[in-house]
């Protein structure tokens, strides 16, 4: 079964990176980053084709849609801190949420990406399956909003406790708050690494940034991609 | 055993994906049926209809193995090779840009916003 051995290899492989990633704790090990790029190897190796993989595969994919429905688990398990910090979890993921949105649409005019690339990359910051949703609803293409999502996640797995150090920043709150916020599912991970409490206001992040980067999609974006057919 | 409870809390978080999408059937809001299947199960658990040790355990496998589930995707880059191979280079440099922003912004503002609230209450 083509199916159960790309699976173990899979998860093997990510197993090994996951370890050396815990060992050395080197950006370049992230097990985003390396695992991919072995898994890649190790297919163009045995003459697999991507697809083929990928098919095999993509039940663990399938699996981002119950790992979403899981943080209703932690919503309710640290209801308490979401009433105590609401005002500050609202105000940081709206800003957070537009800060993401108009970087990356005022980078992507800068560097002339086409209009059917801008709508795939302007939900990336937030988890796949909704990011997913968001793209489709403003005339994007899933597949590659995908590929923006994960590069955000790596991008934010990398380079996103160094952002932290740079700035100083020394609250679980602000630190779960960025990289839940920049960086989803990964940045939640990185968060993991930190403490309970970075992990807990990461997952907050991730969830209150897709809810609101929905109502962008509704308020926001549309006007902007107006705007860009004026260019 | 272990695993044995695992794979049934798992199966049992995936009950609320289904349930979920039937909500998705009747709502017409273009939102996800993992959306709503995560508000379905935080209100089972609110109003005591399910035990949260009946989920625990898949919720926190699921949410800890998150990164395993992106893999195939991130495999899938190999496919857009061609975009990678044009402006590759620029959308990466744009998105580790636009992350910088993103995490020094809302690093920046939530810690402010615990400053002012007073460190005391920490």
């Amino acid at each position: 079964m083509r199916m159960v051995l790309f699976t173990v290899i899979t998860y093997l492989v990510y197993l090994f990176v996951k370890k050396v990633y815990g060992k050395t704790n080197l950006p370049f090990f992230h097990p985003l980053l390396l695992t991919p790029l072995l898994l890649i190897a190790l297919i163009s190796f045995g003459h697999v084709s991507a697809n083929k993989y990928l098919d095999a595969t993509k039940w663990l994919t399938h699996m981002l849609g119950p790992a979403t429905v899981a943080f209703a688990v932690p919503i309710y398990k640290h209801l308490p801190i979401i009433k105590k910090y609401f005002g500050t979890i609202m105000i940081s993921i709206t800003s957070g949420t537009l800060v993401a949105i108009l970087s990356t649409f005022g980078l992507s005019k800068l560097i002339h990406l086409n209009v059917a690339f801008i709508t795939s990359i302007l939900p990336r910051s937030i988890t796949t399956p909704i990011a997913i949703e968001v793209s489709k609803d403003i005339g994007g293409l899933p597949a590659l909003t995908t590929v923006f999502v994960i590069l955000t996640g790596i991008m934010g797995g990398v380079i996103g406790p160094s952002v932290l150090k740079w700035l100083s920043i020394r609250t679980p709150i602000a630190k779960g708050l960025a990289l839940g916020m920049a960086a989803h599912g990964a940045g939640t991970n990185k968060a993991m690494e930190y403490g309970e409490q970075e992990a807990t206001f990461s997952s907050l992040a991730m969830i209150f940034a897709a809810w609101i980067t929905f109502i962008w999609g509704v308020v926001l974006i549309p006007p902007l991609m107006h705007f860009h057919s004026f260019f | 055993m272990k695993l044995g409870i695992l794979v049934i809390q798992v199966l049992g978080i995936h009950v609320f994906l289904f349930l979920g999408a039937a909500v998705k059937k009747v709502v017409p809001l273009p939102i996800p049926a993992s959306m709503f299947g995560l508000c379905l199960l935080f209100l089972a658990l609110y109003f005591h209809i399910i035990k949260l040790e009946w989920v625990e355990k898949g919720a926190n496998w699921l949410m800890a193995e998150l990164l395993l589930f992106f893999i195939p995707s991130a495999v899938g880059i190999v496919n857009y090779d061609e975009i990678i191979s044009v402006q590759g280079a620029e959308i990466v440099g744009l998105i580790g840009i636009s992350t910088i922003i993103v995490v020094g912004m809302t690093a920046l503002i939530a810690e402010m916003i615990t400053r002012m609230k007073g460190s005391g209450q920490q």
